[in-house]
């Protein structure tokens, strides 16, 4: 394992107006690793995800990525460097088939005016099956005639498809039953295994015990602990959701 | 596995129409052609189906420039004043110089679509307004401008130059011309949406604006786009309009936006935008212009033909749900069964 973070950020800070949504947040994850990211709600770990993908750019603070210092502006920043998010509503566009959604906004093409839709499908296939995604009867079906277990496959495999490094989940459990949610789970496992850096956002503690490395604990927009999954109880970590010290004193009241 | 696809031999007939969205209005075309001509011999001719191509083309064309922008979720209600706005100022060019080609009014009649399409989109899409205020607004506009430059008058067949008028209605290519241009339109339009890139983030973004967005798609580009193609086929309309009708009039195209609205929608297009098929709209526009003819023909009192064209759509629309979801059951058994 290299001896740098596959991401860092440093001392990161979000203003919406009069939230501050993020202070001074100092966050890191590395290749091979299951990072969890917990929180109450309104605890900023949407904000933290979406300032990586470059949804909603920092206001201040550093990113380094592979040791080297970036900038992320837009979601295409975040893509080039390989950052992938699996959104927690699923970002797939219903009406569009498996392969469209899977190469949504960087589709292949033959020439400029004509998509390369063999190529997309075969590769779409191949992920598909290297992620043993395979109850599904065909690529061609539009997405909303699928599962919510298929569609969360769907979107993890979409994430994974362009050599990404590092993937964020967003609560990819929240809307799945046991043996769903358990699919799921082997698949965020096995994406560690293969090397990538993986940010699992997540309410469920079960879950997060289950897969993650490590443990990364916001509350009211700062951070307030950081954990070895390992060495540590979930009443330790449930402690420092709802009663985490804050490290400075939010310059407004936070109301829910 | 995901690698195969489930064998075709065990899909019924049944399973295979339904896969083709177009199979509800199909039937009712087939239906209604079947009843008229029962009634009017003259329904099933060579001659009068060249007449029906003939009155459906130029809503064709508009009614696919609609098709793109609701399926981005919006609509496009100027697209009659536009038509009417391009048709006047190339008439007025037409009779000044009567010299002109009629592929550079054309070309000029694009262009001019263009710049009122793109004010549209630059409403829409910078300003913030939802496409039905923002094409309402300029529905009125552009229509204003129509009196405002014609000066409340009007071009006639004999200040036309022959060239001009045969634009439409000339026959080189055997078919009249008018109908080539929408099939033209309808190629073009149906290779951009399947096989190109910006014609996928057009379902893209009107499927799940927030997905696309989140995908790197630029979602306001290609909201600005589908509207200036709009008041581009919209300038090819009116030129194409003013040339068939020999004329251009303050109120040319008036209402017609509600045509092409209809036509999109009786062709299957989802009304809430991320669907609808080329294949789709063009059947609409020809139902739309069989109903129209077989009204006619069938000798509707002209009083009632206007409650009975809106009734027969409301049925087709009906017929074709009805249809739609009978077929999607009998898939869904099929796939249970097998």
């Amino acid at each position: 394992m290299a001896d740098h973070p596959l991401l860092e950020l440093r001392g990161v800070s979000k203003r919406f107006g009069a939230v501050q949504a993020l202070s001074k947040v100092d966050f890191e994850t590395r290749a091979g690793e299951v990072m969890a990211l917990v929180g109450d709600n309104g605890a900023g770990k949407s904000t933290l995800i979406k300032g990586i993908a470059g949804i909603y750019p920092f206001d201040e603070g550093e990113i380094y990525f592979d040791g080297n210092k970036v900038t992320i502006h837009g979601p295409r920043d975040a893509a080039a460097l390989g950052i992938e998010v699996v959104y927690q509503d699923l970002a797939l566009a219903d009406n569009l088939d498996v392969v469209a959604n899977m190469f949504l906004g960087r589709e292949k093409k033959k020439s400029f005016w004509r998509l390369d839709e063999a190529s997309m499908e075969k590769e779409c296939v191949a992920t598909l099956d290297s992620l043993s995604v395979t109850t599904l009867r065909s690529v061609r079906l539009p997405v909303a005639s699928l599962s919510g277990g298929q569609r969360q496959a769907i979107a993890v495999a979409k994430a994974v498809m362009r050599n990404s490094r590092l993937v964020i989940l967003d609560e990819p459990t929240a809307a799945l039953g046991v043996a769903q949610t358990r699919q799921v789970l082997d698949l965020v496992r096995r994406l560690a295994d293969k090397g990538l850096g993986v940010i699992l956002i997540s309410h469920n503690l079960h879950d997060i015990f289950e897969v993650a490395d490590r443990i990364t604990v916001l509350r009211l927009g700062q951070k307030v602990a950081q954990f070895v999954a390992s060495e540590t109880t979930q009443q330790e970590v449930v402690h420092a959701i709802t009663a985490g010290t804050l490290s400075h004193v939010p310059g407004m009241v936070v109301e829910e | 596995m995901a690698s195969q696809p489930s064998p075709p031999t065990k899909q019924g007939i049944a399973v295979r129409l339904a896969k083709f969205r177009e199979t509800g209005i199909i039937m009712f075309i087939i239906l209604l052609v079947i009843a008229v001509s029962l009634r009017s011999p003259y329904f099933l001719t060579l001659e009068n189906f060249r007449d029906i191509l003939m009155n459906i083309s130029i809503l064709a064309i508009v009614a696919l420039a609609q098709t793109m922008v609701i399926i981005t979720r919006g609509i496009d209600l100027s697209v009659g004043s536009m038509i009417g706005l391009v048709a006047m100022m190339v008439a007025f060019v037409i009779k000044a110089h009567p010299g002109t080609s009629p592929i550079i009014a054309v070309l000029l009649g694009m262009a001019l679509g263009s710049v009122l399409g793109s004010f549209n989109g630059v409403i829409i899409t910078a300003g913030r307004v939802p496409p039905i205020i923002a094409t309402l607004g300029t529905l009125s506009v552009y229509r204003g401008m129509v009196f405002l430059y014609s000066e409340g008058t009007w071009i006639n067949a004999f200040e036309m130059s022959p060239s001009f008028k045969s634009l439409a209605k000339g026959t080189p290519l055997g078919l009249p011309n008018l109908v080539i241009f929408a099939l033209v339109v309808g190629v073009i339009v149906y290779y951009f949406l399947n096989y190109t890139r910006p014609g996928r983030d057009i379902y893209a973004v009107g499927s799940n604006p927030e997905a696309a967005q989140v995908a790197g798609i630029r979602v306001q580009r290609i909201i600005f786009m589908v509207y200036v193609i709009s008041g581009l086929l919209c300038g090819l309309a009116g030129v194409l309009w003013a040339s068939r009708f020999e004329a251009a009039q303050t109120n040319t195209a008036l209402g017609f936006e509600l045509q092409t609205v209809a036509a999109s929608v009786v062709g299957g297009v989802n009304i809430f935008g991320g669907s609808g098929t080329v294949t789709g709209v063009l059947l609409g526009a020809f139902l739309l212009g069989i109903i129209n003819n077989a009204l006619t023909l069938i000798r509707i009192s002209p009083f009632w033909q206007l409650a009975a064209q809106g009734a027969l759509i409301l049925l087709a629309v009906i017929v074709d749900s009805a249809i739609l979801r009978r077929l999607q059951k009998s898939i869904a058994v099929a796939r249970r069964a097998s």
